[in-house]
Formats: C-alpha cells, sequence, structure tokens
C-alpha cells in the first residue's frame, strides 16, 4: 500500500509537468505516449530515448506505455487521483460504494517484477467522466452559501441561469416532516441545493466511525506488517563506518582527574577540608563575650518603644470600681478589637487560684511583634507644660481702667433697626439714624430726644462734622446727603454754621460741571425740618452708605454702595465734589481720611488700598487675607489700622510693618459690623451680629521695637438679635471712656464706666 | 540659573523606597525579606509626604528607607539565605533522582547562619541590650509554657525553658526582683539589672492554644533572635557575678519537675583557681617584679574585703536556714563584690531607683505553698527575697523541707476554711504556731517594701484589693488616693465633732495655721516646713495638710478663681491658632481624665452606700 501511495505520487508530479506542457505541444502529445523530461528543446530525436526509459522503469503501467499511446488517456486518469488527493474522505467509500463510477480493479500479476498489480478498466474521456460535478445544479462553486440568504435564489446554473430556492417550509412542517418521513433521521442538510438530502449508506457509515472513536476510512487497516527495507535479516552492515584505531582516553585514567583528586585528598590530610563536620558543635550556638571588645562609632538604633506598663484595672483583684458595668461591658464588646480602649475587661477573682488562663496571651505577643517590624515609627516630642502656660500673660483689664462696663441709658426707636450713630464733637449730644428714616438728636447723659426729623426712607449714616467752631451734621438718605443744623444753639454759632452752609454769595463755580447738586434752601428757618443743605449725588449711584469726615471738617467723603465710582470727595468750603477714583477695583466697601497725612484708605472686598491724595498715586496695598471686609478704622496716632471682616476676624495693621497683618484675632461668634478707636485714650471696640461688642485695650508706643499691645478688656453684651443682625454701629464718646451703640433691636445705648 | 533638578531624582523620591522596591532590589522572596528584616530590626518609616516619596502616586504604601535597604544588601545572613534556596533546591533535585549518598552529604554540609554580629550591631553595648530584653523575655516565657507540636520542636520548647529558668535563676541570685503584679493575663515581674528596669509578664500555668490568625514563622523567627540575644545577654550576666554560664542542669531532676532546682549555679573562680595553679607552676619562672607589686596590692585589697565578709557571715549565721534553703544555690563572696558595687549608686540610679528596695525582705521567714499555689510563681517571688520556702512533693522535687519543719512560719493557702476537719493534736499545735496567708500577700509584701500586717490575707478572708505598682497614668483615678482622702476626711469629721481637744491635737493647731498660711504664700513654706520639723511631724503628714489647707483655701477663693478664669478666656483670643490648637488638645484630654475621675468615683460612692444599705437590714 505503501508503495502504491509513493507510485501514486510520483505520477502525480509527472502529470503536473505534463499537464502543463501537454497545452503547448499538443502535436508531441498523440505521438508519444510519456513524456517523461520536459525538455522541449531536445525535439523528437530524443523521444525515443526517454520512451525506452519510460519503459525501463517498471513502476509505472506497463500497459499504458505498451498499448496506449494517447496522452489524454493519462490524463484523465490523472485527474481521477487528484479528486482523491483533494477530496479525501469522498475517495474511501468510491472505491466501494460506486461501481458504476470507479469501477473495480482487476488484479493481475505483474509480468516485470512478478508481484500482484491493480488494473483498472479503460475511462471514457468524454465530458460526463467527472463525476464530482455531473448532478449538482448550483454552479456558483464552494462559497459561503449564507451570501444568498437574503435572495431568492441560490445560484446560477450552468447556463448563468437563476436556481431558485426550493420550498422550504416553517417549524411545524419540518417537525411534522421527521414525524411522517421514517427516514428523516438519514437526512442532511445541503447547503448547496439549500434542501435536505438523504444520506448515503457510507456516510452513516462514516458517522457511526467517527461517534466510535474509530478511523473514518473503512478501508484503514493500523495492523499491517511492516516492511523493512534497509534493515533486518539479511541487511547487516559487514564493514564499520571509521577504521582508526580505539583512542587511548577511553581506556587510560586521566591524569587531570587524578590531580583534582589528590587535590582533595592533601586538603583533606591537612585538615583544610573536613569530611565530616562534628555534629555537637554546629547544634548548640556557642556564647561568648560579645561585648569584650569595642562597640563601633555609629550610634546605636534607637530602643524600640516599651509596652504600656499595667494599670490598677489589669489587675486579678482591682478596686470594685473599675469593674465594668452592664452598659460598658456591652459597649466594649460591640467596639471591634482596634477601636477599643482597652483590650481586656476588668474582672474580679475572690483568690488566685480561680483566675483562668489569659486567651489573648499569644494574640497579644503576636501584635507586639507585628507592631515592632511593620508599624512605621515616629518620634513625638511629649509637651510636659501646664496648658495655662499657653495662654499670653496679659495686664490684668482692672489695672487698665478705665473703659466702659455697663450700659447707662438706652435711647428707644420704635421702628427698630437702628442702623447709624454719632457724636458731638463736644460729646453732649448724639444723633441716631433708623430704618424708617427717622433721625433723632438726644442729650448723651439723658438719653431723651431733642428733635427728630424723618426722612420717609432708610437713614444710612449720620455723621457729625468735626469742627467746633461750627455745629451741623450730615444724613446720608438713599443718594442725598442732608445737611442739618442741630437745635438750641448759640447765636454766634449759628450764624457762623449758616454763614459756612449757605453763604450769601455762592464761590465761583467749577470749571467742570459736577453731576453732584448742592442745593440750599433759600431760606432757612432753625425750627424747620429741613435740611438746610442738601447734596444730590447723581441718579443711580444707590445708598450713601458710608460718610466720613476728614479731621479738618472741610471734606467729606461719601461711599456708595453701587460696584464702582461710588466714592465721592466733597469740599464744603467750595461746594465742590469730585470723584478721586475714576475706577476702583472691586467693590469698596469702606473709606476712611487718615488722621495726620493728606492719605485716603480705601477697602475693598478683599484688600486695604492707601493712596496719596495729593499726589495721586497708591502708596500700598495691604492683605488681610479676609473674604469679605466689612468696615475698617484707623488709630489716630496715624500709624495702625484695624480691619474688620464679615467673616468674624479682626486683623491690626502696623502700616510701618508692611501689607501682611501684624496680629489676627478671632473672637466674635458672628460677622463684625463696625470698629472705632477711640480719638484720645488707648481703647478700641468691635461690634458684631452675634450682640456683642467687644473692648480693648490697645497701646501704641512710640518706639520701633515694641509691639503693640493689645489686651481683651470686656465684652459688652446687652444687645439683641434682630433678624440676624445685632450691634450695627459703635462710636467713643470724644473726651470720656464711654460708648455709644445702634443694635438692630431699636436701641441706641450708651455705655459708661 | 540653577540646573533644573528633574523629578523624582532627589529628596524623599530618593530616600525612601516602598517594599515591592526593596523586595525587588534585594532579589529575595517576601517571607525572607521579612524574615531579614526582624533580624536586623528595620521597620517601615513614614515620610512626611507620602506623594513625594511615591514619586507622585499616593496609593497607601509602606516605606522602607533607601539606605536601611542598601545596608540590608550587605547582610551575611542574606547571603545565607540565598545559599540555603540553592541548597533546599539541590536536596529536592538529590532527593528526587535517588541518591541518597548525595543528599545525606549536602544536608550535613547545609548553610547555617549565625545572628553573634546581628546583636552586635543592634545593640553596641551591654546596657543597650539589656535595655531591650523586654520583650525577648516575655516570648520565652511564653514558648517554655506551649506544647510540642510538629510545628514547635521540642528541643526549640525545652531551649525557651532553659533560657526562662537561667534568667530566674540570675535574678533570684541577685536579689534584684523589685515589683511583682498579678493580672488577668498573668503576672508582670520588674526587675533592675544594670540600672535598667526589665519588666517581662509570664503567663498563667495553663495551656495556651495557638490562634489561627497568628502567623507562627513571625514567631518563630522573633524567637529565633530573642534566643541569641538572651543567650549573650546570661553569658555577659553571669560571668559579670563570676557564675559559669550555661549552669549545669540535673536532667534526672529537670524530668522530675524540679523546675529551677535542676540547674546549678558554680562559680567560675573554683575552676580559674585550678587552672591558674597549674598555669602558675608553668610560667613559675617567668614571674616579674610587677607581678609581685600587684600581688601585693591585691592581697591589701583582700585584706579589707575579708573584713566585710566577716559581717555578711555574721549576718547569714544569724539566719542559718537561708544558707541551707539555697544549698544547690552556692550563696559566694566575691572579690570583686557586686553587691558594694551595687551599693555605690550615682544620684541618677539613685533617682531611677523603683521605690521598694527591700531585697531582702522575706529572709526571716521560711513559707511552705499549699499545693493549689503555683510552685514556680512564689518559688521565684520568695526567693528573689531571700525567704526559704518549700513544697509538698505533688508540686514537684527538690523540696529543701518538709511540711512538719519547725521552721516553717507562713503557709501559703489559697483554699476556703473547711470548718470540721479533724486534725491531730500536732496539726492542731502547728496550725497555731504558723500563720496562714493567701497568695497575695506575698506580693502585697513585696510592692510595700515592707512586711504587712497578716490579718487581711488570713485564709478564707476577703482580700483588699491588689492595686498596680507600677501606678497610674498622670491624671488618671488613682484608688488609693482616694482611700487617703477619705481617712481624712474622716479625721476631720471626728474633730470637729468631738470639740474635745487633746494636748496633742492643740499642739497641732498652730502647725495648722502655719500650713494653712503657707498654702497662701510660698515663701511662708518654708517656714512652715521648718516649723514641722521642729515639731517632729514627718513630711508625708505635713505635706497631706499642705494639700488640705490648699484645698480648703481654693473653696474660699472660688469667686476670686472665677474671674481670674474670665480674664484667662479673654486672653485665649490672643494665642495664634497653633497654640490655640495645642491648648485645646490639652485641654480636652484633661477634661477626658477628669470626667473619668469623676465617673469612677461616683461609682465608688455607689458602691459604697449600697454596702452600707445593705449592712443595715
Amino acid at each position: 500500500m505503501a508503495l502504491n501511495l509513493a507510485n501514486k505520487s510520483k505520477k502525480r508530479k509527472h502529470t503536473v509537468t505534463e499537464g502543463s506542457k501537454s497545452l503547448a505541444s499538443n502535436e508531441f502529445s498523440d505521438s508519444v505516449g510519456l513524456d517523461m523530461n520536459s525538455d522541449d528543446e531536445e525535439g523528437a530525436q530524443e523521444d525515443g530515448d526517454s520512451d525506452e526509459e519510460v519503459e525501463e522503469f517498471p513502476e509505472l503501467h506497463p500497459e499504458s506505455s505498451d498499448d496506449e499511446g494517447s496522452g489524454s488517456d493519462e490524463e484523465s486518469e490523472e485527474e481521477d487521483e487528484e479528486d482523491e488527493g483533494s477530496e479525501g474522505t469522498d475517495t474511501a467509500y468510491d472505491h466501494d460504494e460506486r461501481p458504476g463510477v470507479y469501477p473495480e480493479p482487476k488484479i493481475v500479476d505483474s509480468d516485470i517484477t512478478g508481484m500482484p498489480k491493480k488494473i483498472y478498466p479503460e475511462i471514457e474521456p468524454d465530458y460526463d467522466s467527472d463525476s464530482s460535478t455531473e448532478e449538482d445544479p448550483n454552479r456558483v462553486g464552494n462559497i459561503p452559501m449564507h451570501w444568498y440568504d437574503d435572495l431568492p435564489h441560490i445560484g446560477y446554473d450552468i447556463n448563468g441561469k437563476k436556481v431558485l430556492r426550493p420550498a422550504r417550509g416553517d417549524e411545524l412542517d419540518k417537525f411534522l416532516k421527521t414525524v411522517e418521513d421514517p427516514s428523516a433521521w438519514m437526512s442532511g442538510f445541503d447547503k448547496n441545493t439549500q434542501s435536505d438530502k438523504p444520506l448515503t449508506a457510507e456516510e452513516l457509515d462514516i458517522i457511526r466511525r467517527l461517534y466510535a472513536g474509530e478511523n473514518p476510512d473503512a478501508e484503514y487497516d493500523p495492523y499491517e506488517p511492516t516492511v523493512e527495507w534497509f534493515t533486518g535479516k539479511g541487511k547487516e552492515e559487514v564493514m564499520p563506518l571509521s577504521a582508526a584505531p580505539e583512542p587511548k582516553r577511553r581506556w587510560v585514567p586521566s591524569k587531570w582527574e587524578k590531580q583534582k583528586v589528590m587535590k582533595i585528598v592533601r586538603a583533606i590530610r591537612q585538615g583544610r577540608i573536613l569530611p565530616k563536620k562534628p555534629t555537637s558543635s554546629t547544634s548548640k550556638p556557642q556564647f561568648y563575650n560579645l561585648w569584650s571588645t569595642a562597640a563601633s562609632d555609629q550610634p546605636p538604633p534607637p530602643p524600640a518603644p516599651k509596652t504600656r506598663l499595667p494599670t490598677n484595672a489589669e489587675s486579678y483583684n482591682p478596686p470594685e470600681e473599675y469593674l465594668p458595668d452592664d452598659e460598658e461591658r456591652a459597649k466594649w464588646e460591640a467596639t471591634d478589637r482596634e477601636d477599643r480602649e482597652r483590650d481586656y475587661l476588668p474582672h474580679k477573682y475572690s483568690a488566685l487560684r480561680l483566675v483562668p488562663g489569659y486567651q489573648d496571651f499569644i494574640r497579644d505577643r503576636f501584635y507586639r511583634q507585628l507592631d515592632l517590624y511593620l508599624a512605621p515609627r515616629v518620634q513625638r516630642k511629649k509637651l510636659n507644660i501646664d496648658p495655662e502656660s499657653l495662654i499670653p500673660k496679659l495686664p490684668s483689664p482692672s489695672s487698665l481702667k478705665p473703659f466702659p462696663i455697663y450700659r447707662a441709658l438706652r435711647h428707644v426707636h420704635q421702628s427698630g433697626n437702628v442702623r447709624c450713630v454719632d457724636v458731638s464733637p463736644d460729646g453732649a449730644w448724639v444723633v441716631s439714624g433708623d430704618d424708617q428714616g427717622l433721625v433723632s438728636l438726644w442729650e448723651v447723659l439723658v438719653g431723651r430726644a431733642v428733635k427728630t426729623w424723618n426722612f420717609k426712607s432708610k437713614v444710612s449714616s449720620v455723621r457729625w462734622c468735626p469742627r467746633s467752631d461750627v455745629s451741623y451734621f450730615v444724613v446720608g438718605v438713599d443718594e442725598h446727603i442732608h445737611f442739618l443744623i442741630p437745635p438750641n444753639l448759640s447765636s454766634s454759632l449759628l450764624s457762623a454754621t449758616q454763614n459756612l452752609l449757605a453763604p450769601a454769595e455762592l464761590p465761583a463755580a467749577p470749571d467742570v460741571p459736577s453731576p453732584v447738586k448742592w442745593a440750599t434752601k433759600p431760606s432757612f428757618d432753625i425750627t424747620s425740618h429741613a435740611s438746610i443743605l442738601t447734596l444730590h449725588l447723581p441718579q443711580s449711584t444707590g445708598l450713601a452708605k458710608q460718610l466720613t469726615w476728614h479731621r479738618r471738617g472741610d471734606y467729606l467723603a461719601s461711599l456708595s454702595n453701587t460696584e464702582s465710582g461710588s466714592v465721592w470727595i466733597h469740599q464744603i468750603s467750595r461746594r465742590h465734589s469730585q470723584a478721586p477714583f475714576r475706577k476702583v477695583k472691586g467693590a469698596v466697601q469702606a473709606v476712611q481720611f487718615h488722621p495726620l497725612k493728606p492719605h485716603f484708605f480705601v477697602a475693598t472686598q478683599r484688600y486695604v488700598r492707601l493712596y496719596d491724595l495729593s499726589q495721586q498715586a497708591l502708596i500700598k496695598t495691604l492683605t488681610p487675607g479676609f473674604r469679605w471686609i466689612s468696615s475698617l478704622d484707623v488709630h489716630p496716632s496715624g500709624d495702625h489700622l484695624i480691619v474688620g471682616s464679615y467673616d468674624k476676624k479682626l486683623c491690626w495693621f502696623d502700616l510701618e510693618m508692611g501689607d501682611k497683618p501684624y496680629k489676627i484675632l478671632r473672637y466674635h461668634a458672628k460677622a463684625i459690623r463696625s470698629l472705632a478707636f477711640h480719638a484720645t485714650l488707648p481703647l478700641f471696640a468691635s461690634s458684631s451680629d452675634d450682640g456683642t461688642i467687644q473692648l480693648f485695650h490697645a497701646r501704641v508706643f512710640n518706639d520701633m521695637m515694641t509691639d503693640p499691645l493689645i489686651v481683651p478688656l470686656k465684652i459688652l453684651k446687652g444687645h439683641k438679635i434682630a433678624n440676624d443682625l445685632g450691634v450695627l454701629q459703635i462710636r467713643w464718646v470724644p473726651g470720656q471712656p464711654w460708648l455709644v451703640s445702634a443694635g438692630a433691636d431699636g436701641d441706641a445705648s450708651v455705655w459708661c464706666t | 540659573m540653577a540646573k533644573i533638578k528633574k523629578k523624582g531624582q532627589s529628596g524623599a523620591a530618593k530616600a525612601y523606597m516602598t517594599r515591592t522596591a526593596a523586595v525587588k532590589k534585594l532579589q529575595i522572596s517576601l517571607a525572607d525579606f521579612r524574615r531579614l528584616c526582624i533580624l536586623k530590626g528595620i521597620f517601615p518609616r513614614e515620610p512626611r509626604s507620602k506623594k513625594k516619596a511615591n514619586k507622585g502616586n499616593s496609593a497607601p504604601t509602606n516605606f522602607y528607607y533607601a539606605k536601611d535597604i542598601a545596608y540590608l544588601s550587605h547582610e551575611a545572613v542574606l547571603r545565607k539565605l540565598r545559599e540555603h534556596k540553592a541548597f533546599a533546591k539541590k536536596l529536592a533535585r538529590a532527593l528526587g533522582r535517588g541518591e541518597w549518598g548525595d543528599a545525606k552529604s549536602l544536608e550535613e554540609n547545609k548553610p547555617v547562619y549565625t545572628l553573634d554580629h546581628i546583636i552586635k550591631e543592634r545593640y553596641p553595648t551591654f546596657i543597650d541590650a539589656v535595655r531591650d530584653i523586654d520583650d525577648a523575655l516575655c516570648l520565652v516565657h511564653l514558648f517554655a509554657s506551649l506544647p510540642a507540636d510538629q510545628k514547635l520542636p521540642s528541643s526549640l520548647i525545652s531551649n525557651c525553658a532553659r533560657l526562662a529558668a537561667e534568667w530566674q535563676l540570675y535574678v533570684m541570685h541577685t536579689h534584684s526582683l523589685r515589683k511583682v503584679f498579678l493580672s488577668i493575663k498573668g503576672v508582670y515581674f520588674q526587675a533592675e539589672v544594670m540600672d535598667q528596669t526589665v519588666t517581662w509578664l509570664v503567663p498563667y500555668q495553663f495551656t495556651q492554644t495557638i490562634p489561627h490568625d497568628v502567623d507562627l514563622r513571625v514567631m518563630l523567627t522573633f524567637l529565633e533572635l530573642y534566643q541569641t540575644l538572651l543567650g549573650f545577654v546570661f553569658f555577659k550576666l553571669y560571668s559579670d557575678v563570676n557564675l559559669i554560664y550555661p549552669p549545669p542542669m540535673d536532667s534526672e531532676k529537670d524530668a522530675a519537675a524540679a523546675g529551677v532546682g535542676a540547674f546549678s549555679l558554680q562559680d567560675t573562680r573554683k575552676q580559674t583557681d585550678s587552672t591558674s595553679e597549674t598555669a602558675q607552676n608553668s610560667d613559675a619562672k617567668r614571674i616579674s617584679g610587677k607581678d609581685v607589686r600587684r600581688l601585693i596590692k591585691t592581697i591589701e585589697t583582700g585584706a579589707s574585703t575579708s573584713e566585710k565578709d566577716v559581717e555578711t557571715a555574721a549576718v547569714s549565721e544569724k539566719n542559718p536556714t537561708e544558707s541551707n534553703a539555697d544549698d544547690n544555690f552556692v550563696v559566694h563572696t566575691s572579690k570583686s563584690k557586686p553587691d558594694e558595687a551595687a551599693e555605690l549608686t550615682t544620684l541618677q540610679a539613685l533617682s531611677s531607683l523603683p521605690q521598694s528596695t527591700a531585697p531582702k525582705l522575706f529572709s526571716p521567714f521560711t513559707f511552705f505553698l499549699s499545693r493549689e499555689t503555683s510552685r514556680p510563681l512564689f518559688e521565684f517571688i520568695v526567693r528573689s527575697f531571700g525567704g526559704r520556702i518549700g513544697w509538698p512533693a505533688s508540686s514537684g522535687t527538690g523540696s529543701p523541707i518538709d511540711e512538719t519543719d519547725e521552721s516553717i512560719t507562713h503557709v501559703i493557702i489559697d483554699r476556703p476554711v473547711v470548718e470540721g476537719t479533724q486534725e491531730s493534736e500536732e496539726e492542731k499545735r502547728r496550725r497555731r504556731r504558723r500563720k496562714y496567708i493567701q497568695p497575695q500577700w506575698v506580693v502585697d509584701c513585696v510592692n510595700a517594701g515592707r512586711i504587712l500586717s497578716e490579718e487581711q490575707y488570713e485564709q478564707g478572708k476577703t482580700l483588699p484589693p491588689h492595686l498596680s505598682p507600677f501606678g497610674e497614668e498622670r491624671g488618671a483615678y488613682d484608688p488609693s488616693r482616694q482611700a487617703d482622702a477619705e481617712e481624712d476626711d474622716d479625721e476631720d469629721a471626728m474633730e470637729e465633732e468631738g470639740g474635745v481637744r487633746t494636748a496633742d491635737a492643740e499642739d497641732a493647731t498652730p502647725l495648722d495655721a502655719v500650713v494653712a498660711r503657707a498654702a497662701v504664700d510660698s515663701e511662708q513654706l518654708r517656714a512652715a516646713e521648718l516649723e514641722a520639723e521642729s515639731r517632729g511631724v514627718d513630711f508625708g503628714t505635713f505635706e497631706k495638710k499642705l494639700e488640705k489647707a490648699k484645698s480648703k483655701k481654693g473653696k474660699s477663693a472660688a469667686p476670686e478663681a472665677k474671674k481670674i478664669d474670665d480674664e484667662s478666656d479673654m486672653n485665649k483670643m490672643m494665642m495664634s491658632r497653633k497654640q490655640r490648637t495645642l491648648y485645646e488638645k490639652m485641654k480636652h484630654g484633661e477634661r477626658k481624665h477628669a470626667a473619668e475621675r469623676e465617673h469612677m468615683e461616683k461609682k465608688r460612692l455607689k458602691i459604697k452606700k449600697d454596702k452600707i444599705q445593705a449592712k443595715v437590714p
């Protein structure tokens, strides 16, 4: 069989070459039966030689070379053989089961070799001789048939006509078919024709064999006898391959090995190598005086932290108060092992013999070891100080008297929400204004209103002119600033004031017309409730929320609550207003004149800027680090500044020291509303929405080296919180250690020593 | 312009190394890395910024110093571990091939590492080593009490037991035990060795089971290190007091549960004397003038010490029982005089000394253990304080005295009194002569540093609470102080109620006045002290009085204090944020302690009230 196959493959090789050639040389193919060598150039003269060669070769078809002269016969046969190769398993049954297609071979003894050989009958070389394609109408070839899934046809026949898809029933039909047709289990779906085809007996046989795990080829015989070609009886080689003599090293002992062995032997003799170490010395560690030699210079590693020493609670017989009650026990049991404050529950035993073994002993040791080698260690300095020593030592408030301690009197505004308050420069009168538009004038010592003005709209600020030769105050209502003269003035003072505010001849109008209108009542009566002079700020500048005087009393700065362009400086003597800043970065929160120099503080939400008005230049920007500044005040010396914020903090700036605060204090529970330095005494106060006023002693030293001393003195409580607003404004009474405050609860209070 | 620094090339990124990186660098398994860390005492560090140390990664990891790891890479033990890995491979191969001979020779030449150099590195001086043996002693005592099984070879257990016994022998020999505390976890001991306090915990004698979540490998690695450490420390300790280390063990006695008694302490001088004699014989010709001079000097000092020897001998003659008790425990007087050296204490040593320094507290007494008490525990305590002790045969062999011995003064007994037992006349007589006390008496005496009255601790009586000799944390509830205060209050009440003043009390009143003044003014404190001294009032009572006066003063000055408190409250607002947080933290701790104290005090009063109520009806 093996031989046969070999033959066949050889033949195939020939035919491949021949097939290619046969087309080229058709004339030769008729005359020459078998052309072995593909030498076209050599021509016909060598044909005879090749023929002879062919005849000599025993395994080829002797008859074909003898009897048949046609190459086409050969070709057809070769094609069959090719089919066999390509189709594989198909051919296996083709031989047996289709005698019509493949005829039985005859077995004949070869003349030449004397071995039996198969001889097949002739095959007619017509078109039908190829059986593989004869019955299939669909000629699309070996392509994935799902390409035609969406189409009504399943391919094309040989004439190029569509082969229509055979009708296939639905699932029910299929099922019925399987039930009705007894041979349904023997059919399989053929993709090519899109229909079921009954399986042939040989196909079923292959399936059976595959199921059984046998070789699908029925012909295959796994137990064929071996054919010995090169070995075996009678085929032994007589002569050796090499005639070289046996080398000496094969039978003489190695010199190098001997040298190596001798080296070891000598070492053993001299005792350098111990063939067997004494076991007794290795099993036990030998101890000696390890610390007899000098220690190395390196510092020793820091010792491991020691475990905490046991306390009374760990005793087997602790005092009874250490024993946990049920609640503590439940709590201890509920917490995780890591979260427990102590890793055991105290227990009392009446006698030592009753103490059981501790269950977690090994675990405790194990966790200790884990701590030793797995836990990062951090060296912590343990502060062994009295916490009270951290509190700064400050002089006692009682030694820093006088300062206001109690509320001496209250002036009640019925409408509530006293927004602003101010004290006259001689310290005798107080003006307070509320949200309903009521401005009342009252005496510090009495508290009864002497006169009230009603502006029908929210009074945002009142400010008394600091000049002593005239007496009047200004009231900010909406976009108007009213100048009011208090009653009961001496005639000289009144006339001076009237002359100032409503002069007989108005000063020359400025070159550039100002948007601020100065309106004077032509005929002013002291008893009337109207203002002698009114400043009309331009429309839509909004509420004049802050008014502040220059120390000389000639300049008045007003701040409105619009985003920008809201700062105006008004000069009373010239009846002239100007806006010092064309544009200010950020919303201005507060403004203040420097008490000594021509400087001007402007606080925006985050920064406080100091401008030189004469030079028209920015001198300094201070950064308190607050979110929203609410108020500021300048120390009478002009070197220090306090800034309050809505985020509850207050900071103290030393203007000599740079743009960072010297101290930040945070003590109010709510936003700071107002701050005030006392003009002469070393005091300042802050008021907040938490309804308290905090008093401080603030001493400033002349030498540069000493820091200012700030001592908290007292918290004045008494104002109530209304609508989340507390004390809205505070002012010191000039010349007295008294304080006047305006609260959202409708009280204007005087605090005395 | 400065050179631009590359990220991850300097600073924390270089100084720290994650564990994974360390294992990778050393090319060892994680288990071996752990073992090496345990042996070398290398532990993770906490970098200030984890992100910087981990090159921008903020995942939780352990960091080691890169230098520590570099230091590990040169470790001899690491090399041996690698060799062992190769050896294990070779052995497995030989066994797999069935080459038994090769396997045997491999096994014989197995690489073994020693830890001597590591001990020396970690503890450059002996004092360093003594300071750090607490954990070692705990672990060795624990393993000495564990049963041997497949994981714990019996050789390991017996070695631990030997080390534990050697330590106890040393402590007993030098009388260096200071404090004992019977806790629910075990018995805490504190000894003072080389001016270092060593505290260790011994479990009660019960079988321990090893929990599943405990990694025994880690414990055994630690044990390996600790065994070596203790071996070297004990060698030095023993040789410093002229004892042979290791002390020879009598295996017969050990098998009969003699415990510590199985070992016998031997003086090194006996051996060295004989060897030096032979040396002298051989080197007789080479004695120089220098040697002679030295010899003369030693003779002189020897004469001076011999006088003291006589003294101590006289002391020991007074209680001859002691030397009898220690028959396997040879008391010797060494020439170097370790006791004398201990007496020459520096000021620093004095200040660090625990209060109870009565090393021979029990020397006049002879104890006998009842059979339900733990022999190893009380044998160790009593003998450490110079007492004699005997025990019944059921507690092990080797008892130096019999139960019928006339010298027995105390019997440590831990069972309730049984009425109606029939005792012979002899037994009754014995019972009358001896004192039957509960075990806590021994421990309380040790902690108090004096012999307490046996009355409270008699057999069958309810014991007073056993307090920790190590004290409480600062500011924590202290029951002993509470008890003192209570007594004082009672005394005050009695004085006031009685109205009758003895001459003694009259005598005391001017002192009280002085004390009250002293409480106000620190300058007068000294005058008050002098006054007290002249009257012969001891310092303790003086201090108590002072405290009382101060508290009285405090009560009267309460409104003033409140005012001051307000002021300081105001001053708090002038603190910086850092100071304020620190202050708040400290205050929080104080408040917590105070709350705890109050809670305990309430509990105590409640218990007291309940007791009184229970008594009345």
